[in-house]
């Protein structure tokens, strides 16, 4: 069985905004991934004019704010970094003992969601740009602010497209489902270390 | 059932939850809805795993066969009086074409339907997500959301056939289609063609609210529900937003023109909408309502060895969310209308005034009583021991303070007599445990027995006289020998006073008492004691008396013999 990558589109992203964005994407793809019996549940983004489903999962919802606590504690030590969030699906297989004591499972991924941020501070990033003093800092500064914040709105719908499309697509690698949960799959969230 | 009568089950099913997902996220008005029948919705919710909830209205979906496609298109209607034309914003397109499937083992009509449910369980969910990215969907939103009049609405119409769109039509449209689903009959393809951009149509409300605090936030205590907003936008001749309903209009706006919190769509935190779109109140399609966790106990749901097409539950699965909010929302609005209740003040010593949590009858008040009734009044305020030993302390209730006491005694005897007008005193004092609470607990119940027994009061004392004495406990029953006198010259005036009063209401009358004294009195003695009236005596002047009668006793006694040595003396001095 072939695991099949997707790799979205990079984002840039203020601190604030991470977790409205991994939010909306990581609910996004697990709910094409849920396929036990769901309640749709519809969110609205906080920062964006976006709205996205989640399954309704509570212990879903739990993991997901726990790994993007994670991220944004990592962001905080790494900052102005690009960084990956990845969402992968696996297979759990027993392994065959070769001998005696070893008695292993082993994952086998057939799906992995790439989720690229970037992430900026305006703050520490704008000031090295502007060379002249503006004459009126506050009024430049929002603006560029709802400029950029527009532009990540854009950029997060396309994201979310593209998750669309690509499930789609790909859809005869998905394994059989063997149990009767909201989340079919076991999945893995995995952040930068 | 053949695998040709699955497919085509599956075919159609799917037609009806793609028409379920583009109406329940469009058509924000619930005309007709007909009654939610549970049954027909838990088996209607199973199909694809997709729970939709209720149909949003009543609508008679065209009959069609597999093979006829489903046409659904989105208007946008003008409202009157503008003179504008409708116009598709939107056209949903779900068919299914006849292909020419390659012939493979995976193409046999037994796993064909397998693998045709599962990916149609994949494009429905895409579905989902898709029409909630589209710019009609604020619209939905917004109409939906506001009780507002806005000069368009949104409606649709299902077909199986629709003119195409001219050339120039076509180019204000995006055309968006999902991968097909292969099936028995051929290809299941779902497209969309939609405009980018509802910015020209000029969607707007009439009367729009702008945004207000409510800085006397109906519900705080400190507020009066009912008192008028001062600057209400009600003067401007705007109506309050309220959380439409289910179709439910809640146009029964409060009897105060007072926008309470709950009749106030919050805005929705985007910043960058070209108009302002409340936040969604939930309703009864699953949406923007915390989610029941689905039922999972399907069996195998989605295994391929053990597929089922007829909703594999074996209990019933959660019916779709009702309107919680709703209910909700008119229990808030009733709270609201209720009266404060007052909490009852603590007592303090001499209060007069007061109710009783405990009161069973609120009506019940103490008020001073002018009378006798008044130390009742004081004493039975108390409703804790402690509060009773405080009221004790201060009021002090004298040795030399008969009169209360005798009260006391008259009460005591009503409460030992009072099983037959309350069983919860025989059933307090019985107990055994501390008459405190028998006290605590009697000082409410006493009020209720207001009516039934007028010489009724509760003491504090008996608070003090049970912690300090088991026999004192004894003395309830009547029990108490007399030499608990002596034993309470040790202990408080108060409980000395108390078992005073205990002995006088187990001695027997003073005409046939011989309990005092040891040496029986004469005759004469009886008579004279037996002439005394118990009742109208305090317990010092009781015991002067009995002083006083053994004085004379004696002194009879005494002149009784020297009358008689005199008699005899002078009868043997006459000869």
């Amino acid at each position: 069985m072939n695991c099949e990558t997707c790799q979205l589109k990079e984002l840039v992203v203020e601190p604030l905004e991470i977790r409205d964005v991994l939010r909306c994407i990581l609910h996004t793809i697990v709910f094409h991934r849920a396929l036990g019996l769901v309640r749709p549940k519809d969110v609205d983004c906080e920062l964006f004019e976006i709205t996205y489903v989640q399954c309704g999962d509570a212990e879903l919802e739990r993991k997901i704010d726990e790994k993007i606590d994670l991220f944004i504690g990592w962001v905080e030590k790494h900052p102005n970094k690009k960084s990956q969030v990845c969402l992968s699906f696996y297979e759990v297989r027993n392994k065959q003992a070769t001998w005696m004591f070893s008695n292993k499972t082993e994952r086998l991924y057939w799906e992995q969601w790439y989720i690229n941020l970037h992430v900026i501070n305006t703050k520490t990033h704008g000031k090295s740009h502007n060379s002249k003093a503006p004459i009126n800092p506050g009024d430049n500064a929002l603006e560029e602010s709802s400029s950029r914040r527009a532009s990540l709105e854009s950029a997060l719908h396309e994201v979310l497209f593209q998750i669309i499309k690509f499930v789609n697509e790909k859809k005869d690698h998905i394994p059989s489902v063997t149990n009767s949960e909201v989340i079919s799959f076991p999945y893995e969230i995995t952040t930068p270390r | 059932m053949a695998e040709s009568g699955k497919s085509e089950q599956i075919i159609t099913q799917f037609f009806l939850k793609v028409l379920h997902a583009v109406l329940g996220s469009r058509i924000p008005h619930r005309h007709g809805a007909a009654p939610p029948d549970p049954a027909r919705a838990r088996k209607r919710d199973r199909w694809f795993n997709l729970a939709l909830g209720d149909l949003p209205l009543a609508f008679d979906h065209p009959h069609h066969s597999v093979m006829d496609p489903l046409i659904i298109d989105i208007i946008l209607t003008p409202r009157p009086p503008a003179d504008l034309p409708e116009a598709i914003v939107e056209r949903w397109t779900a068919q299914c074409e006849s292909w020419n499937a390659p012939h493979s083992p995976d193409n046999s009509p037994s796993f064909l339907y397998r693998r045709t449910y599962k990916k149609s369980i994949l494009l429905l969910r895409s579905l989902y997500c898709f029409l909630r990215l589209l710019p009609a969907y604020r619209v939905f939103r917004m109409l939906r959301s506001s009780n507002q009049s806005h000069n368009y609405d949104l409606s649709y119409r299902a077909l199986s056939f629709a003119e195409p769109f001219s050339r120039e039509e076509e180019r204000e449209f995006k055309l968006h289609s999902f991968t097909p689903v292969e099936t028995q009959f051929g290809q299941l393809i779902v497209s969309v063609q939609y405009r980018p951009s509802l910015s020209d149509f000029n969607l707007e409300a009439s009367s729009l609210l702008p945004p207000m605090i409510i800085t006397d936030y109906v519900g705080s205590p400190a507020t009066d529900p009912m008192r008028a907003f001062p600057s209400s936008p009600y003067e401007r001749g705007a109506r309050p937003i309220s959380f439409p309903l289910r179709g439910v209009r809640t146009s029964a706006t409060p009897s105060a023109p007072r926008p309470h919190s709950w009749t106030s769509a919050p805005l929705v935190h985007h910043p960058l909408s070209s108009f302002p779109i409340p936040a969604s109140p939930p309703d009864g399609y699953g949406n923007r309502i915390p989610s029941q966790r689905p039922t999972t106990h399907r069996k195998g749901s989605f295994s391929f060895d053990e597929f089922k097409f007829s909703p594999p539950f074996s209990s019933p699965s959660p019916t779709p969310s009702p309107p919680a909010q709703g209910s909700s929302y008119l229990h808030s609005h009733l709270r609201s209308e209720t009266a404060p209740l007052s909490i009852p003040q603590p007592l303090t010593g001499k209060s007069r005034v007061h109710s009783s949590p405990i009161l069973s009858d609120p009506t019940k008040i103490f008020l001073p009583p002018p009378s006798p009734r008044s130390m009742r009044t004081d004493l039975s305020s108390q409703n804790s021991p402690l509060e009773s030993r405080s009221f004790r302390k201060s009021e002090g209730l004298r040795a030399g303070d008969i009169y209360s006491n005798l009260q006391w005694y008259t009460a005591q005897k009503s409460l030992k007599d009072g099983r037959d007008d309350s069983g919860r005193f025989s059933s307090v004092l019985s107990s055994g445990g501390s008459p405190r609470l028998a006290f605590s607990r009697s000082s409410s119940r006493l009020s209720m027995q207001d009516d039934i027994d007028d010489g009724d009061f509760s003491c504090p004392f008996a608070v003090d006289d049970v912690d300090t004495s088991d026999s004192q406990n004894r003395s309830l029953d009547g029990k108490e020998p007399p030499e608990s006198i002596q034993a309470s010259s040790h202990k408080s005036q108060d409980a000395a006073v108390g078992i005073l009063i205990q002995m006088l209401k187990t001695a027997a009358p003073l005409r046939q008492d011989h309990s005092y004294s040891s040496q029986s009195s004469t005759s004469e003695l009886n008579g004279v004691i037996g002439t005394s009236s118990f009742f109208s005596r305090r317990t010092s002047d009781a015991l002067e008396e009995l002083r006083s009668y053994k004085e004379m006793k004696e002194i009879l006694l005494s002149r009784s013999g020297t009358n008689k040595k005199k008699s005899s003396i002078l009868w043997h001095q006459d000869p």
